[in-house]
């Protein structure tokens, strides 16, 4: 739930709630108020009946009126007792029954008691309670209206920032280049929070930064030991009169160290891809290299008896960096050769929009979207790094290329869909 | 013939010329700038090999330098960076190869050969071991006088061979010749080429191969 919705549904009930409960409150005190002043009223017109009949000894004419009625009555042998209340009568000879406040007193002439009953109208009382309550209701609505608009313009305009600043957290990536874009504000909550994720995203940033030039000075540092073990075991393997476990064992130590070379290659390969170090882009003809890379490996396929079948169009033409292009050919088509089999195929098609090659080979364990990852490999050729179809992917990343996989009728496809 | 190891390794560029020595090279060392500028201004050499991270500046200044002096000598890049920047600029300063440290000495020696070769035999170009003649200008290869048909990997294979002869050569050391060292994984199929060869070869079939370690061209 929006926490503006939140919001909106308890402050309208509450709103509402007291709104209503008021208007009855209000209600009560004005009734109480009106007829308390009719009240006074009445009590008036029997001071005055009291007067009038002390002075003249006799009743007063009683009155029939819309507004204003007096009516005098033998009280008999019932007790009287002066007593106010609402009631409903006639007036006059009118069939429509009206209501009344009405005072009840005793009242003594001609040396008889009688029921003297006073009342006045109450209708307009009532108009006046109608209207209040009307008008508290206009307001409850009106007040209902603008919290309405006020939530659906003002709110969302006083969000803004925080949406902007959630937007951007979740475009947020440690590798991007530029800082995030912030919006300013004036809510100090808001603008503490921006505070906030700024700080966290500098320091994730530099975090990666430090971490990602380490990994570089490491992977550069280790290359020259590197060089000087290799050059060791070269010379050591020249030596005369080895016995056959020493060179077993010379040679074993040579193929890891040459393993470890490449790794090492890889990873300082990627980690130039991430940093985006391959800096000029010019347009590649994607044809030419794609010949002359086939051309320089065909021998390698051959000596696996491993048919070449191309469909190349002439003059594609990719704007990437060069040495780019070329590790991206090169990784694919060694894919291709070292996950292929005796007597097998590859073929490799180039046209404008996408550049396939399919290799035979035997089938694989890994899911298809994993095939991508650092380090994945197949157990069946295990010398291999796992590490080429990610840079092939990393690549295609920086150029928004999209790579699929594909395995159908024994045949391992991997397109690149140029964009 | 007379080399310039260029490297502030020391156990690197005794590997190297220790290597080197047995082809017949005399090799001088320099571990650092200043000592590389006194050496390559006052002695002229047949190749340098130049490391580009070096204490007190970078090789490529060297390299600079050389070709500002108009210095005939051949130079070969041996860097850590594998940057392809660093290749790209010290081979348009004027360097004759460049090769990403780790290499194989097998390959570095085969490098300089080709280096020194060409800027010694400007007309010709011919490298002959017993009764193999190679004529790297013109890419032909004739046993005993008689021409023979060899791929373009095997008469590389050949030429690396000759290049390093009476060594024992891994198989990585064939295979990254022969493919580029982005062919990462089994190299058993050189094995395949090898094969060829040598069938092609013939009575000049002076390919051994040494037990788990790889192969010797020698008599």
């Amino acid at each position: 739930m929006k926490l503006l919705t939140k919001y909106n549904q308890v402050n309208i009930a509450a709103t509402v709630t007291i709104l209503l409960l008021s208007g009855v409150v209000f209600y009560f005190f004005i009734e109480a108020a009106l007829i308390h002043q009719l009240d006074k009223t009445l009590i008036q017109e029997e001071k005055e009946i009291t007067a009038f009949i002390k002075e003249n000894n006799r009743l007063p004419e009683p009155n029939d009126s819309k507004e204003e009625q007096e009516t005098y009555t033998p009280a008999g042998n019932q007790p009287i007792y002066r007593s106010f209340q609402s009631v409903t009568a006639h007036y006059e000879n009118n069939k429509r029954e009206r209501l009344y406040r009405q005072l009840e007193f005793a009242v003594a002439a001609d040396g008889r008691l009688y029921r003297a009953d006073v009342r006045k109208s109450q209708v307009e009382t009532e108009d006046v309670i109608q209207l209040v309550s009307k008008i508290t209701l206009a307001i409850v609505i009106l007040l209902l209206a603008v919290l309405f608009v006020i939530s659906r313009l003002i709110l969302n305009k006083l969000w803004k920032p925080f949406q902007v600043t959630l937007q951007q957290i979740k475009a947020f990536n440690v590798s991007m280049k530029d800082s995030v874009q912030l919006p300013s504000t004036t809510i100090n909550e808001f603008a503490e929070l921006i505070e906030a994720v700024e700080q966290m995203t500098q320091k994730a940033k530099k975090d990666y930064q430090e971490i990602k030039s380490f990994t570089e000075n490491a992977s550069h540092e280790i290359q020259t030991p590197l060089a000087i073990i290799a050059s060791k075991i070269e010379l050591l393997s020249q030596s005369d009169n080895l016995k056959e476990d020493q060179m077993h064992t010379i040679q074993s130590i040579a193929e890891t160290t040459n393993r470890l070379a490449k790794l090492n290659q890889s990873l300082i390969l990627l980690t130039k891809i991430d940093n985006r170090q391959f800096g000029a882009t010019t347009p590649v003809d994607v044809s030419r290299m794609v010949l002359q890379i086939l051309y320089n490996y065909e021998e390698l396929f051959l000596s696996r008896s491993i048919q070449i079948k191309q469909q190349i169009d002439p003059g594609v033409k990719q704007t990437m960096n060069e040495a780019l292009a070329e590790i991206l050919i090169i990784n694919l088509l060694t894919n291709s050769f070292r996950h292929n089999v005796e007597n097998g195929s590859v073929t490799v098609i180039l046209q404008d929009k996408y550049l396939s090659i399919s290799n035979t080979g035997n089938a694989i364990s890994t899911l298809p979207e994993l095939l991508f990852e650092r380090f994945r490999k197949e157990a069946v050729s295990s010398e291999s790094m796992g590490l080429g179809l990610s840079i092939v992917k990393k690549i295609c990343d920086i150029y928004h290329f999209k790579v699929t996989y594909q395995y159908q009728n024994l045949l391992h496809t991997i397109t690149i869909h140029f964009s | 013939m007379k080399i310039l190891i260029i490297e502030d390794e020391k156990e690197l560029s005794d590997s190297i010329a220790t290597y080197l020595k047995t082809e017949g090279y005399r090799c001088e060392f320099a571990a650092d700038f200043y000592t590389a500028i006194e050496k390559t201004e006052q002695f002229d050499y047949d190749c340098i090999v130049l490391d580009i991270s070096l204490p007190g500046g970078s090789g490529l200044e060297i390299l600079r330098q050389l070709k500002a002096d108009k210095k005939m000598d051949g130079v070969l890049i041996i860097s850590a960076k594998n940057s392809i920047d660093d290749k790209v600029i010290g081979l348009r300063l004027g360097a004759d190869d460049y090769l990403a440290k780790p290499f194989h000495l097998a390959e570095l020696s085969a490098r300089i050969a080709a280096i020194i070769r060409r800027k010694h035999f400007e007309g010709t170009d011919i490298i002959k071991f017993e009764a193999i003649t190679i004529d790297a200008k013109a890419q032909t290869v004739t046993i005993n006088g008689r021409s023979l048909e060899l791929t373009r990997k095997e008469y590389e294979l050949l030429l690396f061979f000759v290049s390093n002869k009476n060594r024992v050569i891994s198989k990585n050391a064939i295979a990254e010749h022969l493919w580029g060292d982005d062919l990462q994984g089994n190299y058993d199929f050189i094995y395949t080429h090898i094969k060829n060869l040598r069938k092609k070869l013939d009575e000049a079939d002076y390919i051994k191969s040494v037990y788990g370690m790889g192969y010797k061209f020698s008599l």
